[in-house]
């Protein structure tokens, strides 16, 4: 529970952070989602039910903050609805949750790697409700390379995320391991 | 799947649906209370961006340092220093007065604004500015900026988020549409950005141009008022090409405005749009300089 806890606090933190994350006008104002990373690391870490509550809670709180509700002309509603954050993040976090034993088995390329995906998934999903929403599908190299090194940001902020959670992991007494594992495998007895 | 996590899976759908069924207002409601919360960070953000932008600036060698000292020591000979900081002054004193002039003379009621956030979203050209409810602003109101006795469109507000911050959707963006004309010319269609277009200064189009339309590069496109969303004759920007096709022609548009570099705008409250003097309230002069 006090893990629980701590990532909650972490996520708190990271939307803190977010703020202070500059737009690089070179990558054609691509950011590092910090948030998002923060959430998937976290959501790589914890039990489904869990992962589901982070989801409802840092997609609302991400949405009360980011979310423009932009209403394209000839149209009622805003694109990208509110809530539709929530729906990403238990989505990603859902088919994060599938690499989660190999994370328990202290193998941390594919939970990185699929960080990465997650965050270009994410983005791409918005990006086609959005052409949806106007009709046409239009991907420049621009967008792509925004997409792209968004995700790439994400990825490199992961290890340290997830080294930070298993840090606070054992700090707590929590241990990250699989229902029926060896406990030669858990980050309780062997980080 | 065990039992607990299917529950689990039911009641986010469930919580998901109820956050999907949310009204205009419970959305205003909630983002309002993100932005109180949010808002020192917001500002101290922008000033930390600031900083680290100017500290990214290539600095001049040692060399070009000593040739501008010995420059200046030239010139302070010659009290030529004195007269450069006071011509530049002067040009500053003009600029501003005339940014006032404009804003005294127009009938329109203009309220300045200061940028405190730019790019917050991903997908949206926006701006974050810090004035809201307090200020009397209302969603769809023109976001403006004085270019020498006229005006330049920027945007308009998409939503205010608080009692002093409201959001700014850019001329750039394709969701933000206005009803412009070629100066000069009958020629009217809808002026828009590009989508995926992620330039420092991206293009727009004009679209829904007559396709046997005259337009010369260089013309100015300004706001027709049809819509009466915008008032008319804000300038929008130059025109840099033309491209018939086999029912309309489109011509791509460079802005008036250079987005990035906005610290203060006018928002032009929606009460005055109603106007029936408002058509004539910018149309003054023609401007010679851009920001």
């Amino acid at each position: 529970m006090i893990y629980f806890l701590l990532v909650t606090v972490t996520l708190a933190i990271s939307f803190v952070a977010q703020e202070f994350l500059p737009v690089l006008e070179w990558a054609y104002y691509a950011r590092m989602l910090l948030v998002p990373a923060a959430f998937y690391c976290g959501a790589v870490t914890v039990p489904y039910p869990v992962m589901l509550i982070l989801a409802t809670a840092t997609g609302f709180v991400w949405d009360a903050r980011y979310h423009v509700p932009v209403v394209p002309p000839n149209a009622d509603h805003p694109e990208l609805p509110f809530g539709f954050t929530i729906f990403l993040f238990g989505l990603m976090g859902s088919l994060i949750q599938g690499v989660r034993p190999l994370f328990r088995r202290g193998r941390w390329e594919l939970p990185v790697l699929m960080i990465g995906i997650c965050t270009l998934a994410s983005l791409m999903i918005e990006y086609l409700v959005i052409s949806f929403h106007r009709g046409g599908l239009f991907l420049s190299p621009e967008m792509w390379f925004k997409m792209l090194m968004t995700s790439l940001f994400s990825m490199l902020a992961a290890p340290f995320l997830l080294l930070l959670f298993s840090r606070l992991a054992r700090w707590s007494g929590y241990r990250i391991r699989l229902e029926g594992i060896t406990r030669k495998y858990s980050y309780g007895d062997s980080v | 799947m065990s039992r607990i996590n299917i529950v689990f899976l039911i009641a986010f759908v469930g919580l998901l649906v109820w956050v999907f069924l949310f009204g205009q207002e419970t959305v205003q409601r909630v983002q309002r209370g993100a932005m109180t919360f949010f808002k020192p960070f917001v500002a101290g953000a922008q000033k930390v961006e600031d900083a680290i932008t100017e500290f990214g600036k290539e600095k001049p060698s040692v060399t070009d340092v000593q040739a501008q000292l010995d420059q200046a020591r030239r010139e302070r000979d010659q009290l030529r220093l004195e007269v450069l900081r006071m011509d530049e002054l002067a040009e500053e004193n003009n600029a501003l007065r005339e940014s006032l002039n404009y804003v005294k003379n127009s009938p329109l009621q203009l309220v300045p604004a200061r940028v405190i956030g730019r790019k917050p979203s991903t997908w949206y050209n926006t701006l974050i500015i810090d004035k809201g409810h307090d200020s009397n602003i209302a969603a769809d109101s023109p976001v403006i900026v004085p270019i020498g006795e006229n005006a330049g469109l920027i945007g308009k507000i998409s939503e205010v988020q608080g009692r002093d911050s409201s959001v700014v959707v850019l001329l750039s963006d394709e969701t933000c549409q206005v009803s412009a004309r070629i100066q000069g010319s009958a020629e009217q269609g809808i002026l828009s950005g590009q989508r995926g277009a992620l330039r420092v200064m991206p293009d727009l189009k004009l679209k829904y141009l007559s396709k046997d339309a005259v337009v010369e590069a260089g013309r100015e496109v300004i706001s027709s008022g049809a819509g009466d969303l915008f008032p008319p004759n804000l300038l929008l920007g130059k025109i840099k090409d033309f491209k018939p096709d086999a029912i309309t022609g489109e011509a791509t548009v460079e802005p008036i405005v250079n987005f990035d570099v906005l610290k203060h705008v006018f928002v032009i409250l929606p009460d005055t749009l109603e106007s029936p003097d408002t058509s004539e309230s910018v149309t003054r002069a023609t401007p010679t300089s851009s920001p």
